[in-house]
């Protein structure tokens, strides 16, 4: 189980790939990201979920992460199943069931696949962008960063835990549960260590000294960039004239 | 007259909050500029804690009993931010992973400075000197997890130094490395030394490896000082040694021979040496 969950969250987290898309300015790849989230949201059309589906695709296989996208979209469908089964025992239709599980999956994708391919760095210069407060983004950007690092740490624990004869798999769901507690106990020990160390590292490397920090870069729009920003969102309009 | 120590500890004691005991006792303390001084120790005799107070973090993150001053290029540590210090004194801690925050190498380089709102013009020579200074301009966009353990010891130096201070402490640095990849990541230190002029502090249980290069090898037990002199005085003729500070091999040998009455025509901590003094001996044989 954690193997596969393991497996799952690699759906969610950024790798560097060589790829058109990756090098666009994040604030375009957050645009489309917009645009898909929204027609998602707007359209009721099986057939038109099935076009916004194509889209994602195309725009995973340009990016080259269609097999981690394809991660997130089985994720999606346990959760989209519930909420079919759900729908229908609640007494609506097949098709409206259907569709709104289908609409959920097309939801979680465009968000993840702007996560997928815009870098926690860009990430960082699109929320300062926003203006959000320094601590807010920084305390984003670590949480971020740290997520590989706790992933580890936790498959560490398990294997160490699983040595001395813990069966995670073993017995009904609220005692697989209760499973989880020697895993759970010395990971937040071991987190809580490092956060210590880590505001021992911000402080001695200035962390507040100035309430604006400067930045090594600035976002700037390319070519390319300005060319792919019309051309998105003139295929959004046509959607949503077609959606309405 | 110009002041010739860069740190010194004047009658320094602390007792964290937590403890009944004093950590450090009576410590005084004189360290030169551009000296290079080994800090050893047993686990839990308080080098770190030491460490800790030259850069500030002791007592203005760590509350505890403090008595005694401890002064940094000119700063008493006690009267200054951990921000004042932090120009003055760059801390390189044992676990790289817990002080890279950033996800390029080039970005975590500047972290520092851009927390001084340093210019962006700046920032980018700066980043330029430091990956060459270190010989690292390939990990310059790398992320944190794409490093080795060596890399990221180089990437942690590298944020330190952008911040141009004076002191470095290094804290157990080749502790998660391997012997090859730690006696590079010690020769860069050497390096620096010569290049920069730094005064290097640092704590290193595998002597071996830094008591050629070091001008003082201090000795902590028990919160004290028991030694405090030139290394090759200390291995030798130290009768406080202590064999939890790691005594190298060769300075092991070194005093066995010596005791066994083998003239030596001079004081052996490295195989270097060693490998020498047996040649001479042989040639003049």
């Amino acid at each position: 189980m954690v193997v596969k969950m393991y497996w799952i969250s690699k759906g969610f987290i950024f790798t560097k790939v060589d790829s058109f898309v990756h090098k666009l300015d994040p604030r375009v790849k957050l645009l489309i990201s917009i645009q898909f989230f929204t027609l998602a949201l707007l359209v009721s059309d099986l057939i038109d979920l099935a076009i916004i589906f194509i889209g994602i695709i195309l725009l995973a296989s340009i990016s080259k992460i269609l097999s981690r996208l394809i991660r997130t979209m089985l994720f999606a469908l346990l959760f989209s199943g519930i909420i079919l089964g759900i729908n229908i025992i609640a007494g609506y239709s097949f098709i409206y069931s259907l569709q709104i599980a289908l609409r959920f999956v097309a939801i979680v994708c465009s968000t993840s696949i702007f996560f997928l391919i815009t870098s926690p760095d860009e990430l960082e210069y699109v929320l300062r962008w926003f203006r959000i407060p320094n601590d807010l983004v920084f305390a984003f950007v670590t949480a971020v960063r740290f997520v590989p690092i706790i992933l580890l740490d936790a498959l560490q624990i398990i294997d160490a835990q699983k040595s001395r004869g813990l069966e995670l798999e073993r017995g009904n769901p609220i005692t697989r549960i209760k499973n989880f507690v020697p895993i759970l106990v010395p990971l937040i020990v071991n987190e809580v260590i490092r956060s210590g160390e880590l505001a021992e590292a911000m402080e001695s490397r200035c962390y507040g000294v100035v309430k604006k920090p400067t930045v090594l870069y600035e976002l700037q729009l390319n070519i390319n960039d300005k060319l792919a920003i019309p051309f998105c969102t003139s295929i959004f309009i046509l959607g949503l004239l077609f959606s309405i | 007259m110009k002041e010739k120590s860069i740190i010194k500890f004047e009658n320094f004691s602390f007792r964290y909050d937590s403890a009944n005991e004093f950590i450090l006792k009576n410590i005084n303390l004189e360290i030169n500029k551009n000296e290079l001084v080994i800090l050893a120790g047993p686990t839990g005799c308080g080098k770190s804690t030491l460490l800790r107070s030259i850069i500030g973090l002791i007592p203005h993150m760590h509350g505890g009993e403090y008595k005694g001053r401890v002064i940094v290029d000119q700063l008493v540590v006690n009267d200054v931010k951990i921000t004042d210090l932090a120009k003055k004194a760059g801390f390189v801690f044992q676990n790289p992973e817990n002080q890279i925050f950033m996800f390029s190498i080039e970005r975590d380089i500047v972290f520092g400075l851009e927390n001084l709102g340093t210019s962006r013009t700046i920032m980018k020579e700066r980043v330029d000197s430091i990956l060459s200074l270190l010989k690292i301009e390939h990990l310059a966009t790398k992320a944190p997890h794409e490093l080795s353990d060596g890399e990221k010891q180089k990437a942690a130096l590298a944020g330190i130094l952008a911040m141009q201070p004076k002191i470095l402490i290094l804290d157990e640095p080749t502790s998660l490395l391997d012997p090859k990849t730690a006696i590079d990541f010690i020769n860069i230190v050497n390096d620096l030394r010569k290049k920069i002029g730094m005064t290097i502090v640092i704590v290193e249980h595998r002597l071996d490896l830094v008591v050629g290069i070091a001008d003082k090898l201090i000795i902590l037990s028990n919160g004290k000082i028991i030694e405090n002199n030139n290394p090759k005085q200390v291995l030798h003729y130290s009768n406080q040694l202590i064999p939890e500070i790691g005594i190298p091999v060769i300075s092991r040998l070194y005093r066995n021979l010596a005791k066994s009455n083998y003239d030596f025509d001079n004081v052996i901590v490295t195989v270097k040496d060693m490998v020498k003094e047996m040649r001479r001996k042989k040639f003049n044989d």
